[in-house]
């Protein structure tokens, strides 16, 4: 009999732990961040730096796809900071009232940037997006319902008056960013456009065509404090914090875009050569992730040097 | 049944289509592990994260396989053996988060973590339910009490009722009947359908996906770490996760063969 009665008691004292657990846990301030998954490997590394920094609070970040977070959000009604992949999600939570205090000009840390990628050797020999158009080039597109980069290709391939053609070339329709980099990374297309934070994850099998400023976007990634925000004063700090210049050099280290100010135009794209340096900073990583001779330090890679010589270790991209 | 007998081509096609499928899926490995390369093996199977993501599967899925059995061993042997009113319809809904996506259960269960009297619970203790691990261990166990519950009923099904009446008509209590005699006699076929709930557990991410969202090194189970990388375009750490989680369920399915036997469920 004594089995049985173990049995009857072992969910109390189940529940039991469970208890003391959350009480041991209630002890500190923990922060639910709503998070994109791209933005993974920069806020990482802010988490543990603002962890240092702050003792009493700890960072949990909830990192999903950038189009899960809305219906999270609006069943859930938790969380402290959101952090999605696209302006464009954080404007749905402005609208349906999770975030208040909202301002384009000052929450926008850091930006995607988009640029060309090829497989290793660039076999169709794409130099500008008018090559897209080309007979013949297998042509990755996003689909727009899906993924972002999807709206920026339409926008991109209409802006240069080839969106038919490329239409016709096209031979995948990606419902996310990697998929688009996966595929070039095993020829499946012969060029595709991505941001530069993808594109630097494959440095060891694409290769990296920058676009002219006329066709190249320039992609807002906002911060904000959530309405229900059990720490908002937590919260505000950690988001100060992402949008200082400390912040902003983590972010810069993994090819985004940092500069406060890059002159856009109405639809998004760049309008003068603010991101130069960037884009010769990630050709150059390209280079030297392939080619043992090139020379990896600051002037030649810029912050992208940590990135380098990550890829650098192992044959197939990790760490 | 030599394969030269009259007839003969019968057996040969289904063995060679038998041979086939295995083929592709250890061309699968195999072509995956070389892509990966020797270096890189021993790089990813040596880094510390890869054994933390490990032991965080592990230890996840056994504690949730052993809330499993606490209920699916009753609830299964209630299904198999007593008569009740609107059994079928119990079973059927018991047998819903089989058959539907654990990505739906993971969306439920927004709809309960964030009611009373756990809105309650966990506004007075400031944590949020559900995005740390016991998150993980919820949706686990959302998924795999059905499934166990479905196992164990069949597990049960395989034990003739007469031991029981015997055991009974001597007058031993229902209670004792079913520890002195049902339970040592679907030994086999519990441990087996353990296994398979464990190695269930051990898989789930859809659920997780919605429901937690990943926490670096604190909820992001083997298949949702592979994820994750996917999607930092990892794809070293993804191989060699891909790799890991093949390797345990090959072991979990292969222990359920010798320990199950013929009461295994297939």
């Amino acid at each position: 009999m004594n089995k049985i009665r173990n049995l009857a008691l072992s969910p109390v004292i189940a529940l039991f732990l469970l208890v003391t657990v959350t009480q041991a846990y209630g002890g500190e301030k923990r922060l639910l961040f709503h998070a994109g998954l791209g933005q993974r490997m920069a806020l990482n590394e802010i988490k543990e730096i603002f962890e240092k920094k702050h003792p009493d609070v700890k960072v949990n970040f909830s990192y999903k796809g950038s189009g899960y977070f809305i219906a999270d959000i609006t069943r859930s009604k938790q969380g402290d900071l959101f952090m999605p992949g696209e302006e464009f999600y954080l404007l749905q939570a402005v609208e349906r009232g999770f975030l208040t205090d909202y301002d384009p000009e000052t929450d926008i840390p850091a930006y995607f940037v988009t640029v060309i990628i090829t497989p290793k050797g660039n076999p169709k020999n794409i130099k500008r997006v008018e090559d897209f158009a080309k007979p013949g080039v297998r042509v990755g597109l996003g689909n727009p319902r899906a993924c972002a980069i999807g709206i920026w290709h339409q926008k991109t391939f209409k802006k240069a008056g080839i969106w038919e053609k490329v239409k016709e070339n096209a031979t995948m329709s990606a419902k996310c960013i990697p998929e688009l980099g996966n595929a070039a990374q095993h020829r499946a297309i012969d060029a595709t456009i991505v941001w530069a934070t993808t594109a630097v994850l494959y440095l060891r099998d694409v290769e990296i065509i920058p676009i002219e400023h006329t066709y190249r976007g320039i992609i807002r990634l906002p911060v904000g404090v959530l309405k229900f925000a059990r720490y908002k004063e937590e919260a505000q700090k950690l988001m100060d914090f992402i949008l200082s210049e400390e912040g902003r050099a983590i972010f810069h280290k993994h090819a985004y875009a940092v500069n406060p100010v890059i002159p856009v135009d109405k639809q998004g794209f760049c309008l003068d050569a603010t991101t130069d340096q960037d884009m010769e900073y990630l050709v150059n990583a390209a280079k030297a992730v392939k080619d043992e001779s090139f020379q990896v330090n600051e002037k030649t890679v810029g912050d992208l040097i940590e990135e380098v010589l990550r890829e650098k270790k192992t044959k197939r991209a990790g760490d | 049944m030599a394969l030269g007998s009259r007839g003969g081509w019968w057996p040969a096609l289904c063995v060679g289509t038998a041979g086939s499928i295995l083929a592709i899926y250890v061309l699968l490995v195999t072509s995956n592990w070389i892509y990966l390369g020797w270096h890189d093996t021993l790089y990813f199977f040596s880094k510390s994260r890869m054994w933390e993501r490990f032991w965080l599967t592990v230890w996840t899925s056994t504690i949730s396989t052993s809330f499993s059995l606490l209920v699916g061993i009753p609830a299964g042997y209630a299904l198999s053996r007593f008569r009740f009113p609107c059994r079928y319809l119990i079973a059927s809904i018991i047998d819903l988060p089989i058959v539907v996506s654990p990505a739906v259960v993971g969306a439920f269960l927004f709809g309960i973590t964030t009611r009373f009297p756990f809105d309650w619970i966990s506004e007075y203790y400031g944590i949020y339910i559900g995005r740390n691990v016991y998150g993980v261990l919820l949706v686990q166990f959302t998924v795999t009490a059905a499934f166990c519950a479905r196992l164990m009923k069949a597990s049960f099904d395989m034990i003739p009722t007469r031991f029981e009446s015997v055991s009974r008509s001597l007058g031993a209590s229902s209670l004792r009947t079913f520890f002195k005699v049902v339970l040592p006699m679907a030994k086999n076929g519990i441990i087996a359908s353990m296994i398979v709930v464990w190695a269930r557990a051990a898989a789930e991410w859809e659920g997780l996906m919605l429901f937690v969202g990943a926490t670096e090194g604190k909820t992001d189970i083997m298949p949702f770490a592979i994820y994750l990388d996917w999607n930092g375009g990892m794809m070293g750490w993804v191989t060699s996760m891909s790799i890991v989680c093949i390797l345990m369920a090959v072991s979990a399915i292969s222990a359920m063969r010798m320990i199950g036997g013929r009461s295994s469920v297939w």
